[in-house]
């Protein structure tokens, strides 16, 4: 029987997606709710798998292609999972096509040369027995891309007369759907907001010492490490909430004031940078917020977030000091208000009651779109942060 | 009507037709070789006559010189040991027999029919087969020749089957000659050089080309020349013999050395200066079927002849004439009868001397890599840095793998050692597989091995060999 195999519908802010990768072949046979494409959309990569045991008769819509909510996508039959020794015993005159859909055992150099360069072995073309990729496919495979498209580069600067040396090699590729949506969205925010940021510094040492009297415990109890990250979610909420203007947003001419405080933790991945959102954190305790990143991480590590989960969100939180920057200017995510930027801990010297002392401080930048806020406002509600994590006890009084 | 009539039943043709036979088609194999008794005897050249029983001399042989010479090393005295050449030659009969046999099982089995006497190819697939003063007309769909090759007689030096034979007649010397004179110092020279030395002959054996062995990769050649000289061969290279004349004694030989006239007196003369494809008599003139100039007969790279459905295979087409080669070309012919895509890779044909150690290679050699212009790295290690080599004192040669400089894949890869016809194996598998040396290097070899020779030559080529200093770079 044939099935239609249709793209995941997809919610109202998502308008199209690309198909990313056949992870089977047409012809190959499949069980039951494995995945046999991804769909990137501009948020996540969506999987499609299989209704019920059967093969893919037909592919409609190929790698790169873009495709609506519930397109179709493939054609499916239903079927028994055919035996491959069964077939291959069969002793017909035409060869059996069976082997060349499905992925060869690699050699051990060539494993190695594909787990270094990160390459996908389906790209690459091979000439080994069965359809195998070798080293030497692998080799040619790393050494002609360049190289192709230098010679296009090459053949169009032959007018201007530049000297073109071989070890300047330039690539050229597409971005991806991701990739291009975050860089259409931040040039948006910058275009389209008065972004500012303002600065401060708070010294650790308080939430360091909790940490080191009560992490051990904490983790026991919680099953969760105790962070900085939830420290900062909870001093933001509180802030939040004594500057309700922070936590709103901007729709046309009108001020559409939230009551929730949802807030987005950016997360670095290798597709590009995702933002999951803590919904309805205000709610939440320390612990939950810190098992809720975690959470976050894994999923967002994995490809694995889901559209909801990344919808949303009246404030976030990005921490470049994971990579080790000490200072920067966040870009507003849109249509918030504020952004705030972690940085990294870095012993300094500093001036405590007219002594120089040695603190582990760190640099906290606010960007806010000042359409919105004054500056006396994003100043205050940043210190009032910087206040909450210097005396930690404020986070409990609500002060 | 058959589907495949074959006309030759050596490596080459009974292989095609067990092959045709698994395939479903109806097949029968032509075969003229009888015994005294008049019983068929199919195995061709290779079973009767060539590999299988020069290699069970070769062993016998290689018993009685490590009983004489090798065993007192290892502590083990036994005294004069001595050499019965009737049964030494009945046992290699025996293992012959045997093997002959075992092919008439496999026909029965697969339900090959054989047919005796001689074929010869008529116009529109049709066979003439002459058996005494009988012929029949047989026709078929398909038709495979596969008849042979045999041993190129030299005006200068007739066979007379007493004191000049050929390799046939070599494997049946009654005594050991005293003085054995060998012209052509090829593969099947230093194999029955190697035989007839080791039970005692003095050999010299008489080579027209300047070079030694010129299809083997320079470097190991050399280790090879000086490794048979060491063992008693005397390789004397470009001679030319201008006559030999037979005695009842023994045999002169005259011969011209860098323009100088000498000879010498041997009690048996051996003339192995290559094989001709066995076309005599084969084709009738309306068969259609070409020959070239060598009298090969022409076929494409799928081993089909000018006439579509007439095949060829083995030591009648070209391509070296070994019997790995025409196996796997009787193989692909029946395949492709049968309508499969079968092809015999021809760049992975691996060749063997059996001597002792025993030469092996498969692939390009360095100089053919030079004049083809390819760039290509080489690692080599020597036996006399395996463990397993030297406890088994057989530590002479070496292993050289070659990859290309820039891809890794291996080119070729050339062996003198011990089991170097089964080490090439491996790397042949490796090859037939596309791999890179570092392929090998990263495969696990049981220790200690004559095998870890391999997997170290392969690691000097990426220039980490582990027990042999690495070349600077």
């Amino acid at each position: 029987m044939s099935i239609e195999i249709k793209s995941p519908t997809f919610p109202e802010s998502v308008a199209d997606g690309t198909v990313a990768n056949w992870v089977k072949k047409e012809g190959e046979s499949v069980q039951q709710d494995e995945v046999i494409a991804e769909i990137e959309t501009d948020k996540v990569v969506l999987e499609v798998v299989a209704p019920v045991n059967g093969t893919i008769s037909k592919i409609v819509k190929q790698e790169g292609e873009i495709v609506n909510s519930s397109e179709l996508i493939a054609e499916f039959n239903e079927g028994k999972i055919e035996d491959v020794n069964e077939v291959e015993s069969n002793e017909s005159p035409a060869e059996s096509k069976i082997d060349e859909s499905k992925p060869k055992k690699l050699g051990p150099a060539a494993k190695r040369i594909i787990a270094e360069e990160a390459i996908d072995p389906s790209t690459v073309k091979s000439t080994g027995k069965d359809g195998r990729v070798t080293k030497a496919d692998l080799v040619n495979h790393l050494n002609k891309k360049p190289t192709e498209d230098l010679n296009k580069i090459k053949n169009t600067l032959v007018d201007t007369n530049i000297a073109f040396s071989e070890s300047r090699d330039e690539k050229r590729v597409p971005m991806s759907r991701l990739r291009a949506t975050i860089a259409n969205r931040l040039l948006t925010v910058k275009q389209e907001t008065a972004m500012l940021t303002t600065f401060n510094e708070v010294d650790m040492l308080p939430i360091k010492e909790l940490r080191a009297k009560y992490g051990a415990e904490f983790e026991k109890q919680h099953g969760v490490k105790l962070g900085f990250m939830g420290f900062f979610v909870i001093a933001a909420i509180q802030a939040l909430k004594k500057f309700p203007l922070v936590n709103a947003s901007i729709d046309q001419t009108d001020i559409v004031y939230h009551g929730y405080q949802d807030i987005g933790v950016a997360v670095s991945t290798e597709r590009g940078l995702v933002v999951p959102v803590i919904r309805d954190a205000d709610m939440m305790s320390l612990p939950d917020i810190e098992k809720s990143i975690l959470d976050y991480s894994v999923k967002a590590r994995d490809g694995k977030l889901s559209m909801d989960e990344m919808q949303g969100g009246t404030f976030t939180i990005s921490n470049g000091g994971v990579f080790g920057s000490l200072l920067s200017t966040p870009i507003l995510n849109a249509p918030q208000t504020a952004i705030l930027g972690m940085h990294s801990i870095q012993d300094r010297p500093v001036a405590k009651d007219n002594e120089v002392v040695i603190r582990p401080m760190m640099y906290l930048a606010m960007s806010y779109d000042h359409r919105l806020l004054d500056g006396k406002e994003a100043v205050t509600f940043l210190v009032s942060i910087k206040e909450q994590l210097e005396s930690p006890e404020r986070l409990l009084l609500n002060l | 009507m058959y589907d495949v009539v074959i006309i030759g039943g050596g490596p080459a043709g009974y292989v095609s037709a067990i092959r045709c036979a698994q395939l479903g088609l109806s097949v029968a194999c032509i075969e003229s070789m009888s015994d005294q008794e008049g019983n068929q005897r199919f195995g061709g050249t290779c079973l009767n006559v060539g590999c299988i029983p020069s290699k069970a001399l070769l062993d016998s042989s290689q018993r009685f010189y490590e009983a004489n010479n090798e065993l007192s090393k290892h502590g083990i005295d036994t005294g004069k040991v001595n050499l019965d050449i009737s049964a030494m030659m009945k046992r290699k009969d025996k293992v012959v027999d045997q093997l002959v046999g075992g092919i008439g099982g496999l026909f029965k089995a697969n339900k090959v029919t054989p047919i005796q006497g001689h074929g010869k190819l008529l116009s529109n697939k049709k066979v003439e087969v002459a058996n005494g003063n009988s012929t029949e007309i047989i026709e078929a769909k398909n038709i495979i020749l596969a008849t042979g090759s045999k041993p190129i007689e030299i005006n200068s030096a007739k066979f007379n089957d007493t004191n000049i034979v050929n390799s046939t007649g070599a494997l049946e010397f009654s005594a050991v000659p005293e003085k054995l004179g060998i012209i052509g110092a090829g593969v099947i020279g230093l194999e029955l050089g190697s035989v007839w030395a080791r039970l005692g002959s003095e050999v010299t054996m008489l080579e027209a080309m300047p070079d030694f062995l010129p299809m083997l990769d320079k470097k190991i050649g050399k280790e090879v020349f000086k490794e048979f000289t060491k063992q008693g061969l005397k390789i004397k290279l470009g001679c030319k013999v201008t006559k030999a004349t037979s005695s009842k004694a023994n045999v002169n030989v005259e011969y011209d050395e860098d323009g100088t006239s000498k000879d010498e007196v041997f009690d048996k003369l051996i003339v192995c200066v290559g094989r001709a494809p066995n076309t005599e008599n084969l084709l009738s003139d309306d068969s259609g079927v070409d020959i070239d100039d060598k009298g090969f007969i022409k076929v494409d790279d799928y081993c089909m002849t000018s006439i579509p459905g007439v095949w060829a295979v083995g030591d009648v087409v070209r391509g070296p004439m070994l019997a790995h080669k025409g196996s796997e070309e009787g193989v692909m012919v029946a395949e492709r009868i049968a309508g499969k895509h079968t092809a015999v890779n021809y760049d992975l044909v691996p060749s063997v001397i059996y001597t002792h150690p025993e030469v092996a290679w498969v692939g390009k050699n360095e100089e053919e890599l030079k004049a083809e212009g390819v760039e290509y790295k080489s690692g080599s290690f020597p036996f006399s840095a395996s463990g397993r080599a030297l406890a088994t004192d057989e530590s002479v040669g070496s292993v050289k793998v070659l990859a290309d400089k820039v891809t890794d894949t291996i080119l070729g890869i050339h062996i003198f050692g011990p089991s170097a016809a089964e080490l090439v194996q491996q790397g042949l598998i490796a090859m037939e597989f596309g791999s890179s040396s570092e392929d090998i290097g990263l495969t696990m070899f049981s220790h200690p091995t004559v095998s870890e020779a391999l997997h170290e030559a392969a690691l000097a080529a990426n220039n980490h060999a582990i027990h042999i200093g690495n070349r600077k770079r």
